[in-house]
């Protein structure tokens, strides 16, 4: 399990009394308990009955849990039998039950418990992919297309992938917004009964008012696409099993501002417990010249679902959320930090086997005017005493020399003929291949800032900060001359740009410039201190709207530009989180 | 804004400015808020914008009054966010009125503000929450 919790409500005196209860049961929801066992598979767990509900398998489950959630005569426990989820939605509920439900539970039988059920009541593949951007904790703008007014009825106080990760029968929806109520009373005018309590137009009158409330629409759409019985998890609980992942995996990734990530993977599975996992990794940003080590442990839940905690000692400790692909040669996720999770990398693992193998190029773009140019090639396997004949990089790119090399990267030394087309080109190393592995072009017609939008909170103080980070990637237009087009060549992330900041209108002389934050040489934007500023009218906060701004004077080549390049994105600048559900502060 | 009645001055403030904004807008135009400085008149309201909620847009009152409203106003930015944050902690604490981003007072955090006499004043003292 990857939740540790040593304090929970950690600064927080005025449920001190609380905290030691909560404490006791969750503070070692850590990394995978050693010598514990595999979750309980029979080969009847999680399946449905005809009649609706999930048996529950576990003793320690019916031990913990019994007590309120009474079991009928097939081991059915009231609520838990009837809704499947996340192991973060598993979690949450324990959670909620030491808090606020007087549970009294020892910590390693909520790790197992929490273990049991998200195997068991858990999510299928295909219905957790939905919602996994909730549990890689991804800021998106995350638009629920198959029912918008359900969104706009959950999103009054919280994101969409919390539903989404949610499997119930409509007696357990029905309760869930009941539970809502209970507990927040407010819900009902903030969305539940009327769509909008500000009086305008709420989604009942789009609906042409059928006379049900927003929840009841949105309950009934929920039992419908997001029921306890369905497909995936018929098909998913019959197949499940411990995944056997040990091995080594290269390691393909990307983090926003420091480029492409390469490296490997080498995984231990417990001999008695193959779910639990010993992770080493190493891995390389070559855009910035940094080199990670990194170990970690991991455990898999539901036979997909890797969640792992990592530390390094160059690097930051990460969160690991990850899923396998169904024939186990791929695990893709993100491994993230930061108080709000903002700082991650999207990872790749793909399981190496006997033949070489190519996972990348860096940089992964030369002008045609070059003439040399240096590449470096990561991969896995790659032949002892590489020869440059064997490196095909197609018409215009002759591959020199080869130095620098080991089984995973090797430097290649590049003629550019100054003929050479635009366009992609495809690598091979023997029977390895790496498409689109480079791009020839001849100029850059523009940048592009990411993310267009970004936020970050001030903090510092007495809250901490979420950072934000920008990227400025450059771009051809393509064989159509066009900007924007799908045949648009993506030259990759720029590491010389200048940064700046300027004033977005929205309110005439409140020098939000002055006031939000600094950007860094690397576009990483750190906000100011929280707490009201004297300085500012009305002591506001060091919030505000800013334009993060990438200028380009200089080509990579060297060659200065006939005119700089700016792009642009919208920074907002906004208030701290007091309360981070699910979270352990840690 | 014309059937409330300030209860302070700085309201009352506010309300002179929208109504004097108004006369100068002219008669029926509502839309374009206005301080006695020109402050808090915000620019995403000028008619010659993107398409705007109907009424004014009024960069001072609690944030409730705007949608998603807590991170940002209803236009994506912070102009009209209730500000300073602190102002609106007590109030959203006691009427758990943003359960997902302020300890909600029912529950979760009963004395959250329990050595916070004023919140402009004490914020530090109140805690980040893990429930």
């Amino acid at each position: 399990m990857y939740f540790p919790f040593p304090v929970s409500l950690r600064r927080a005196p005025c449920v001190a009394a609380l905290c030691g209860r909560f404490a006791a049961a969750v503070a070692v929801l850590s990394v995978v308990a050693a010598g514990a066992p595999a979750a309980a598979q029979d080969a009847s767990s999680g399946a449905v009955l005809p009649d609706g509900g999930i048996p529950v398998t576990s003793d320690l489950v019916h031990r913990v849990c019994g007590t309120c959630h009474r079991a009928d005569e097939q081991r059915r426990m009231s609520r838990i039998s009837y809704q499947r989820t996340t192991p973060e939605g598993w979690q949450q509920t324990i959670r909620r039950m030491v808090l606020l439900n007087n549970l009294q539970i020892e910590p390693a039988d909520a790790r197992e418990a929490v273990r049991y059920l998200a195997t068991n009541h858990g999510l299928a593949p295909d219905e957790a992919r939905l919602g996994a951007f909730e549990v890689e904790r991804r800021n998106i703008d995350f638009r629920y297309e198959a029912d918008p007014q359900t969104q706009q009825t959950c999103n009054r106080c919280h994101s969409m992938g919390r539903v989404l990760n949610q499997r119930r029968t409509l007696e357990e929806w029905e309760l869930l917004t009941a539970m809502h109520r209970g507990y927040y009373p407010l819900a009902d005018v903030q969305g539940f009964i009327s769509g909008d309590w500000l009086g305008g137009p709420g989604p009942e009158a789009e609906d042409g008012d059928d006379g049900r409330t927003a929840v009841e629409r949105a309950v009934a759409h929920l039992a419908e696409v997001f029921p306890l019985d369905s497909a995936e998890w018929a098909s998913w609980s019959a197949n499940m099993r411990a995944p056997r992942l040990e091995g080594t995996w290269a390691l393909v990734g990307f983090e926003r501002g420091q480029g492409p990530v390469y490296g490997e993977v080498v995984v231990e599975a417990n001999p008695a417990a193959p779910d639990e996992l010993e992770t080493r990794a190493r891995y390389t940003y070559p855009a910035r010249g940094v080199d990670v080590t990194r170990t970690g442990q991991a455990l898999v839940y539901t036979g997909y679902q890797w969640r792992g905690r990592s530390t390094s000692p160059e690097h930051f400790s990460a969160r690991e959320v990850m899923f396998v692909s169904r024939d186990r040669d791929e695990i893709a996720g993100r491994w993230f930090t930061g108080a709000y999770d903002e700082r991650g990398i999207d990872v790749t693992l793909r399981r190496v086997g006997p033949e070489p193998t190519i996972t990348g190029v860096y940089p992964s773009a030369v002008p045609a005017g070059a003439g040399e140019a240096t590449l470096r090639l990561f991969g896995a396997n790659l032949p002892d005493g590489l020869d440059a004949a064997a490196v095909d990089l197609g018409a215009g790119l002759t591959v020199t020399g080869v130095s620098d090399q080991s089984s995973t990267a090797a430097t290649l030394q590049v003629t550019v003929a100054p003929d050479a087309r635009v366009g992609s080109r495809d690598l091979f190393v023997g029977p390895a291949a790496l498409t689109e592995a480079v791009t020839v072009y001849d100029e850059i017609h523009r940048l592009e800032v990411t993310p267009a939008t970004g936020l970050a909170r001030v903090g510092g103080v007495a809250f901490p900060k979420q950072y934000e980070r920008f990227e400025a990637r450059a771009w051809h237009d393509g064989p159509d001359g066009e900007s924007g087009t799908d045949d648009d060549l993506d030259l990759g992330m720029l590491v010389d740009v200048d940064w700046s900041v300027e004033e977005y209108a929205v309110t005439f002389d409140d020098d939000d410039t002055a006031f939000v934050g600094t950007l860094g040489e690397h576009g990483v934007f750190e906000p100011a201190v929280d707490g009201p500023n004297p300085e500012r009218s009305g002591e506001r906060n060091n919030v505000g709207d800013v334009w993060v701004v990438a200028t380009l004077a200089t080509a990579p080549d060297g060659t200065a530009l006939d005119r700089p390049l700016r792009a642009r994105a919208h920074l907002l600048v906004t208030v701290p989180l007091y309360i981070r559900r699910g979270e352990s502060g840690q | 804004m014309t059937h409330l009645r300030p209860i302070n001055q700085k309201a009352a403030r506010i309300a002179q400015g929208m109504a004097e904004a108004r006369h100068r807008a002219g008669a029926g135009n509502g839309r374009t808020g206005g301080g006695e400085d020109g402050r808090v008149v915000a620019l995403q309201d000028s008619p010659a914008g993107p398409p705007q909620q109907e009424g004014p847009h009024i960069p001072l009152g609690c944030s409730f009054i705007f949608l998603p409203g807590w991170e940002a106003d209803s236009n994506g930015g912070a102009a009209g966010l209730c500000q300073p944050v602190e102002r609106d902690l007590f109030d959203c604490h006691l009427g758990c009125f943003w359960p997902a981003q302020v300890p909600d007072q029912l529950n979760h955090a009963p004395d959250w503000t329990g050595k916070c006499a004023a919140a402009q004043k004490d914020w530090r003292k109140v805690d980040l929450i893990f429930p």
